[in-house]
């Protein structure tokens, strides 16, 4: 990856793209996409979605990813923090990753019915979404999102 | 379709979650496979050098399908992939009749692995093509017929079109529901 890790010359070298969008709850095509930017670890950056992802009953995500090097255990932590506390969180084990690959995954949450949604003029500008990959313990990579609603 | 479908329809297994591997030689349509099933667009579709994977979450169930990429050069990672597999989807490309030895010889393989006794299902693939073989034929070159470990099933389809991928699903759906 890059400079801004402290002990990148142990650290595999992982590209990373992030993409959020608003889908169709039954599968069907993506109506907006969200974010896309290619991370620079520990750096945050911003992404300006639309309000109407917060009516959307089922959110996809999607992560594309490269690794030079081999990793035995790769991982990621995902965290939605509203001014610095956790909303929500999702975990992913994707274990070995090929040396030399690109992979992607793309994660479709269907929401209760029931889950209540802050109002997009509160969440505005106060959340970021926080993933960290891991290989095994050892964090490789982290993206910092700041959402503004708009 | 669409994997929430799918996921609805395999809740009446007790497990809280479900994996599905996809494999097969290189340009057998795993990942058009694998699009097809989310409903997605199929028209951007490049050779996966690594692994593709679908996640859907639902109401505390979860379903993964894992689609890795069938170049010569990734088979040999394969098994890293199998642990906690519940339903191996082989895919052949119908029409690539010279390499039916080739794909033959990894799904051999691939039977052999104690970590992957689980149910399968052969999607002959690209049935659309005009020189596609029949699935009776390639069931017969793969010697199907002669395994008594496990469930299997073979469904001639065209991810494209779209064609028999439901019927698989349904078989899939069967197997899964049916093994616990």
């Amino acid at each position: 990856m890059d400079e801004a890790h402290g002990e990148k010359s142990l650290l595999p070298s992982l590209e990373t793209d992030l993409t959020w969008q608003s889908n169709n709850p039954f599968g069907g095509p993506t109506s907006s996409t969200l974010l896309n930017h290619r991370s620079i670890p520990e750096k945050e950056h911003e992404a300006r979605v639309p309000k109407k992802i917060l009516k959307c009953r089922a959110v996809s995500r999607e992560i594309n990813f490269s690794s030079k090097e081999p990793m035995d255990k790769f991982r990621l932590e995902q965290r939605v923090l509203f001014k610095g506390k956790c909303l929500e969180e999702w975990f992913f084990d994707f274990g070995f990753v090929i040396p030399g690959s690109t992979n992607t995954w793309q994660s479709l949450i269907e929401a209760a019915p029931e889950s209540q949604m802050m109002p997009a003029n509160v969440l505005n500008g106060n959340v970021v979404i926080e993933t960290r990959f891991y290989d095994e313990e050892m964090c490789v990579s982290v993206s910092k999102v700041r959402i503004f609603y708009v | 379709m669409g994997l929430l479908s799918l996921l609805r329809k395999l809740r009446s297994n007790p497990d809280l979650e479900l994996r599905i591997l996809l494999l097969g030689l290189d340009n057998a349509g795993k990942t058009t496979l694998l699009k097809v099933l989310a409903s997605e667009d199929i028209t951007h579709i490049t050779p996966t050098q690594g692994f593709n994977i679908k996640s859907v979450q639902s109401k505390g169930f979860k379903l993964n399908v894992w689609d890795i990429g069938g170049q010569r050069r990734i088979r040999p990672y394969w098994k890293n992939y199998f642990e906690n597999t519940d339903i191996l989807i082989y895919v052949i490309d119908s029409a690539d009749r010279k390499r039916f030895e080739e794909t033959g010889e990894e799904l051999t393989e691939l039977f052999e692995e104690e970590k992957l006794g689980v149910p399968v299902l052969v999607f002959a693939n690209k049935q659309d093509l005009m020189n596609a073989a029949r699935s009776s034929e390639i069931a017969d070159g793969l010697n199907l017929n002669s395994i008594r470990d496990r469930a299997w099933q073979i469904q001639p389809c065209s991810a494209v079109t779209g064609e028999g991928v439901k019927e698989g699903i349904d078989w899939m759906t069967q197997a899964c529901n049916k093994k616990k």
